[in-house]
């Protein structure tokens, strides 16, 4: 559990640069801050909080209560960027002094670079990327949600996973034989009709009967999906092509509101 | 487009204009505590404090959406009327005191010099954010569920009683349902008429990281009262330290930028953030030896109950915060009245953590 809790610590303080910074910030007010609330609240009350979240007992109490999935959250009370701020401001301040704003603004561009260098660029992050539309999510489920939509009632549509996380965002009457769930691996979750569906080569014998029994009234192939034999041979309509994918309808499954499942008011 | 434009202007009317009404009951007299801002984000936590006492029994009962939209619209007309009265009952009371140099005139004749030009640096960062926040997506698959909640309950009249990944009908999530975060989401949504999608992914963002922006304005004026271009200094240090806060994927800045939408991410870089601001309002009186106003003491109560609206893990961080700053006053003020004040604010944090542990 304590190796835990560090790893924890070691992975929110990323490359550790910022944390030096911040330390650095610790020792500035702990010589220089003359203001007692100042002082408590940057300076005793993060001591405290560490203490908290490297106290075996918390560890023991806290941790084992709610894993390591939440424990570092912890960490979020530290008010990291707001001390840096301030003990910057407070050293602008001291260079400045004098009449000797040059000084001062030349160490505040240092103090911008070196906060630069040392922390990650928001933006260059690989999760961030220009967005489709102003959903926030890939044209393909908003054209695929539209088009199998039914006014008044849900429908239950087996979709390729990496669409998955996005359907019910948007269209919430659009149920799902698996979701999200199916995509983090790490959870453990399983599923036959997802195997089927994210099979290189889908087998349709194995797949149309285990849509069938979820009720699936359609299924959406990424287009060129390699299947070991035609849809149409096992009854399947093409309803339509949009976005690299294709939709297709299970007309054996009717279009009834199956009796697990809620009715839109 | 004459529809989003509404809808647009319903937003701003409950998310800026409502909360600064709102916030108007905790106007306070010192220096930024009576501004604009203080205003608009104090009375964004009464709502959102309001919000969670009401929301969370209507789920625990299995009420319908529609009873909470009706209820908390209720309530924030309430607070909105009683923020109206004592508005007027003040303006009565200042006639008969002697003239002040109002605070934004004070302000502005402050920032005339480099102060300005910091100022402009100030808003074209917090511009270049908020226009990300529209521009760019944060991939990340957690918002299948905050969002699709948020999208389910507006159109299915339910709260948490269908499967969010997959649809139909489950039993009541109640670890969630405790920080119904999403549902405020939904309320959003179905005042405005705007598809619940939208609204958290383009629309929210851009209100949440304002207000995260304006918890530290707060901060700059509580740390630098008199010094006008210390403020906006702080501001674009606080700016630069979150456009590189992705030194790791854990962090409260990662959270703000990319994340805002769900409640966790407002609860690290809203909440907490808050929670510090007052209580160092609350130790500067300590200091210069004032009397404590009961807002100060209601104020972090109503940021205890939107830490748990936030998430159920709000709860016990919150406690774990407002604790330690109560210790500590009791150590270096020796104002044990004060730990014990400060304790008491815990009070929502306490039921909702006792309601968390019966459920689970």
């Amino acid at each position: 559990m304590w190796s835990d809790v560090m790893e924890l610590f070691r992975n929110y303080m990323g490359t550790g640069m910022i944390v030096i910074w911040y330390l650095i910030s610790l020792i500035y007010l702990w010589i220089n801050e003359k203001r007692m609330h100042v002082r408590i609240l940057f300076l005793y009350v993060p001591i405290a909080l560490l203490l908290v979240y490297f106290n075996p007992l918390s560890v023991k109490l806290v941790h084992g209560v709610v894993g390591s999935d939440i424990y570092w959250r912890i960490l979020w009370l530290l008010p990291v960027s707001a001390t840096i701020a301030y003990v910057c401001v407070c050293v602008y301040g001291q260079l400045a002094r004098g009449g000797k704003k040059l000084r001062a603004d030349l160490a505040a561009l240092c103090m911008v670079g070196a906060i630069a260098v040392s922390g990650g660029f928001m933006y260059s992050s690989p999760r961030f990327s220009r967005a489709e539309n102003l959903y926030h999510m890939p044209e393909a489920v908003i054209h695929i949600c539209n088009v199998i939509q039914v006014p008044g009632r849900e429908v239950m549509a087996a979709f390729p996973l990496e669409l998955t996380p996005y359907v019910r965002q948007y269209s919430p009457t659009t149920c799902m034989p698996y979701g999200r769930e199916m995509v983090m691996k790490s959870w453990g979750h399983d599923n036959a009709l997802c195997d089927a569906m994210e099979r290189e080569v889908i087998d349709m014998e194995e797949l149309v009967p285990l849509a069938r029994q979820a009720g699936c009234h359609y299924v959406i192939f990424p287009t060129g999906q390699e299947v070991t034999a035609s849809p149409e041979s096992y009854g399947w309509i093409p309803f339509q092509e949009t976005d690299g994918y294709v939709i297709y309808r299970d007309p054996e499954v009717e279009l009834v509101i199956p009796a697990n499942l809620t009715r839109r008011p | 487009m004459r529809i989003v434009v509404l809808q647009l202007l319903i937003l701003a009317l409950f998310l800026l204009v409502v909360p600064a009404i709102v916030g108007s009951l905790f106007a306070f007299r010192e220096k930024g505590g009576q501004g604009l801002i203080f205003r608009w984000v104090s009375g964004q936590f009464l709502l959102w404090a309001g919000f969670q006492a009401i929301c969370v029994p209507l789920i625990l009962r299995q009420q319908s959406f529609r009873w909470l939209v009706r209820l908390f619209l209720g309530y924030t007309a309430a607070m909105v009327l009683l923020a109206g009265a004592l508005w007027m009952f003040r303006r009565k009371k200042a006639r008969a005191l002697p003239p002040q140099v109002p605070e934004g005139q004070a302000r502005k004749a402050r920032e005339r010099g480099p102060g300005a030009l910091l100022w402009l640096v100030f808003w074209g960062l917090l511009l270049f954010q908020l226009v990300q926040a529209v521009r760019l997506v944060y991939e990340d698959s957690d918002d299948a569920y905050y969002v699709a909640v948020a999208s389910i309950a507006e159109s299915s009249d339910t709260m948490f009683r269908v499967l969010p990944y997959t649809g139909g009908q489950t039993m009541l999530d109640a670890r969630h349902g405790l920080a119904p975060f999403s549902v405020w989401m939904a309320f959003l949504a179905r005042v405005s008429g705007m598809r619940p999608v939208l609204l958290a992914q383009t629309v929210l963002p851009v209100a949440l990281i304002a207000m995260a922006y304006g918890i530290y304005y707060l901060f700059s004026v509580q740390l630098f009262p008199e010094k006008g271009g210390q403020q906006p200094l702080f501001l674009i240090f606080a700016e630069i330290l979150v456009l590189f806060g992705n030194y790791s994927v854990y962090t409260t800045e990662v959270f703000l930028i990319g994340r805002s939408r769900q409640g966790k991410a407002s609860l690290g870089s809203i909440v907490f953030p808050f929670v510090l601001l007052i209580s160092l309002m609350l130790l500067k009186k300590l200091q210069e030896r004032e009397k404590i106003p009961v807002g100060y003491y209601l104020l972090l109560a109503a940021a205890a109950a939107a830490g748990c609206l936030c998430s159920t893990m709000g709860a016990m961080l919150t406690c774990i915060m407002v604790g330690i700053v109560g210790l500590l006053t009791a150590v270096f003020y020796r104002k044990w009245k004060v730990m014990l004040l400060l304790a008491a604010c815990c009070t929502p944090c306490i039921l909702y953590g006792l309601l968390y542990l019966i459920l689970e």
